[in-house]
Order: C-alpha cells, then structure tokens, then sequence
C-alpha cells in the first residue's frame, strides 16, 4: 500500500507503519510532551517532527537538528497617515480590540493589541490607512539523526501572533510522511491549532490532582474536536490513582506509563532522550504506535 | 471644566473606583456649575483595550481631567493625546475627591501607575478590590 512508511526496528527486521498524522499535548506545562514526542520521533527514526509550541520551542535540545534555512514570518499591520486631516474615527468605532483610537483629530494605535485584520483599512478615509508589514518570528527547517525532518517555529519574545506563526508551520506538514506535531501546553488557541489537524493525540499527564484536572480540560478540547486520543501517564509512581481511575471509568486508553526515573531526570537535564539510555523503549514507543494504527487507522 | 471621576456608584457620596477602564460609572462633574451626571462605564466588560475605550469614551465627554485610583500605560496614552489631565492614587468618595480638586490639593500625574490589563478580571463577576 503507498500509504506505508518504513521504519528500522532491530537490524534487517524493516517494518511498515501507516502515515499517521500523530499530536502530543497535555493541558499542564512540563508534564513531558517533548520527552515523549522526541522519544517518539527518534525510535520510528524516519518522520517528520513539527515543535509547534513557537513560544517556547524546546524539541530542538533533544533532537538536535541542522538548521538548513530560516524563513521569517510576517504579518500586517496598519499605519495612519495623519498628517491629512483625515477622520479616522470610522478605524476606532470598528475595531474590536480596540488597537485604534481617535481623539482630538489624533490616532493612537496599539500594536499589540491589532490582529491584522485590515479592517482599519476598509471602513477608515480611503487612502489614509495603510499596511506594512512586520516580522513577529520564523521557522526553521533541518534534519535530525536519523532521518527526521525536523521543523520549529520561534516568535519574538513578548509578541502576541503565535498563530501567524503556526500557520505558516501549518504550511509544511508533509501528509505523506509520519508526522509528529510536539503541542504546546494548556488549551486555548496554540493547542488548538496544534492539534487540529492530526489524526490522534497523545495527552502526557502526570499522575497527580493537577495532571487530572489539565487532562479533563485537554479531553473536552479533543472531543469537541473530534480528534481520538489516548493517554501516557509520565512519572508513574508518584501522586494518586485518579489518573488512571478517572481514565478507565471513561474508556480511555492508557498507551503507556513512563516511571519516575532519576536516570530519565538526569539524562533530559543533558539534552537526551530516554530511548538513549534504556533502549528498550525504543519498542515500547514503536508499540504506541502500533497501537495508535489499529485505532486511528 | 468637566471632571470626570471613576465611581462604584451613581451619587456623590459613591466610593472612588479604583479601575480606570473598567469602573461601574462615570461621575461627570460641571465645576463651572457644580452640576454632574453619572454615565454607566460602557467598556467595564469588554474583552480588551477596556482601558483605551473608556479614555475615548471620557474624551467624549469633553473632560478636562480624570479622577481615578488606578490607570494604566494604554488609557494614559489615550488621555494624554486627548490634552485630559490625570489624576490617579485617589481614594476616598467622589465628593471628597472633587472638594481636594477644587482646592488644587490633588497632585497630577505624569505616568500610569499600574501595568496593562491590572484591571481585567475584577469587573467580570469576580470580587474587585475592596
């Protein structure tokens, strides 16, 4: 079927995967999205790797790619020729961010707060606004050992447009290659655009009162999304059931539980992934995936 | 000159409210006749930019200065290019505040004095400062 994609399990053993379109979230922060999505990445060794968390992209640490080249993202913003005369007030009464305001014949603009919708621009004095445009980040695109297509983006520290960035990411996702998308946290629009378009998600959660609650929320998005998931329990070991409880009252499948290992500590601390200090999950990653396959396939 | 003073409520005697852009009301104070208004905060729920709303709004008005305990870098720049002078750091009721105002006894300000969205939050059903 022209729907495979190779992969190298044990020497000589080639085994096929179906392209899979694969997110990995959680609503809680530093739950280890990354960890397992890097780890993911290097056991099928040959995919695409997609850090969509343009905020704070970190999956390049453990991935460790040859950046190739570098694109910058722009988006448009208004600016006022008031030196006119011109009334600008229609650009305030429109605005529902309220980046425009006119008083006193003057116009005071708030970047910040524009979203580029140019509609300053349509009901404002003809000719009077204008656009130019602005960089707010860029993407990068490399390749990682072994055969990983990796691409990030990064916005510009205290910029607002994550989405422009991940738009443009969006741009790139290669259909006919496995892909992994590494989803920023929480649940409002990052996540979401993250997420949107793959065919499962995998949530990371940690086993505590504080995973379970950022992991209900996660779950609402998912279903209202329509997108299936499945659940990996990180730092099993410590906290509570509730996780585990809370899933199996819901039918949820947990994919797989990662124990609370110094030696994992110690070897992200160093910029490596799990699968390189314990390779037997290198199998146990590939069997996620497999187990991924027969439900979203 | 028309004052225009952040208030919880629609009287006088009314407790200054501390938020610029997302105050219960305006109390619009005439001092050349001692009359005033008060002028429900249209902008106190909006999802952004309260703060730039409110100052469009209180420019409307035709102010000449505000009255108010908290304001932040957005309304300012708003109020400063409207020619509205500020007065923030006031606490107390509104009829307090004009009778320090008339006095000269209240100090102008010449910066915000909170951080953006300092306001947010308080005004949507959630318990404001007390």
């Amino acid at each position: 079927m022209s729907l495979k994609n190779s992969v190298w399990v044990k020497d000589g053993d080639r085994k096929e995967w179906n392209r899979l379109i694969l997110s990995v979230a959680s609503g809680k922060g530093g739950t280890g999205k990354t960890s397992v999505a890097a780890s993911m990445a290097k056991s099928l060794g040959y995919c695409q790797f997609i850090d969509y968390d343009v905020e704070a992209p970190n999956a390049h640490f453990f991935l460790k790619p040859d950046i190739k080249n570098e694109e910058v993202v722009k988006i448009k913003q208004p600016y006022f020729l008031s030196g006119t005369g011109a009334d600008f007030s229609r650009c305030a009464e429109f605005c529902h961010y309220n980046a425009v305001a006119y008083v006193n014949g003057k116009v005071v603009f708030f970047p910040d707060l524009c979203h580029g919708c140019g509609g300053c621009l349509l009901v404002g004095p003809q000719g009077s606004v204008r656009e130019k445009d602005v960089v707010v980040g860029k993407v990068m695109k490399g390749k990682a050992e072994p055969g990983i297509d990796f691409l990030m983006g990064e916005l510009i520290p205290g910029n607002l447009r994550t989405i422009s960035i991940q738009n443009k990411l969006e741009g790139y996702i290669n259909r006919d290659d496995t892909v992994i998308i590494d989803c920023p946290p929480g649940t409002s629009c990052p996540m979401v655009a993250a997420v949107k378009n793959s065919d499962y998600c995998i949530l990371v959660t940690e086993p505590t009162p504080f995973g379970l609650n950022d992991l209900e929320i996660s779950l609402e998005v998912l279903k209202n999304l329509n997108i299936p998931h499945g659940v990996i329990i990180n730092r099993d070991g410590i906290g509570d059931n509730a996780v585990e409880d809370f899933c199996s009252e819901r039918d949820i499948s947990i994919l797989e539980k990662i124990p609370n290992d110094l030696k994992i500590a110690e070897a992200y601390s160093e910029g490596k992934t799990m699968i390189e200090i314990m390779e037997q999950w290198k199998e146990r990653f590939l069997r996620v995936v497999e187990k991924i396959e027969k439900k979203a396939g | 000159m028309i004052v225009a003073i952040s208030s919880s409520g629609t009287d006088l005697g009314s407790a200054i409210d501390p938020r610029f852009g997302r105050c219960a009301y305006y109390i619009v104070y005439d001092l050349d006749n001692d009359s005033f208004k008060a002028i429900e905060n249209e902008s106190r729920m909006a999802t952004g930019g309260a703060g730039i709303q409110a100052a469009q709004a209180v420019a409307g008005m035709k102010a000449g200065a505000v009255i108010t305990t908290n304001i932040g870098p957005n309304a300012f720049r708003v109020l400063e290019a409207a020619g509205i002078k500020v007065y923030s750091g006031i606490t107390g009721t509104v009829e307090k505040a004009i009778a320090e105002f008339k006095k000269g006894s209240l100090g102008k300000s010449a910066s915000p004095n909170v951080a953006e969205k300092f306001g947010m939050g308080q005004g949507r059903g959630q318990k404001g400062m007390e």
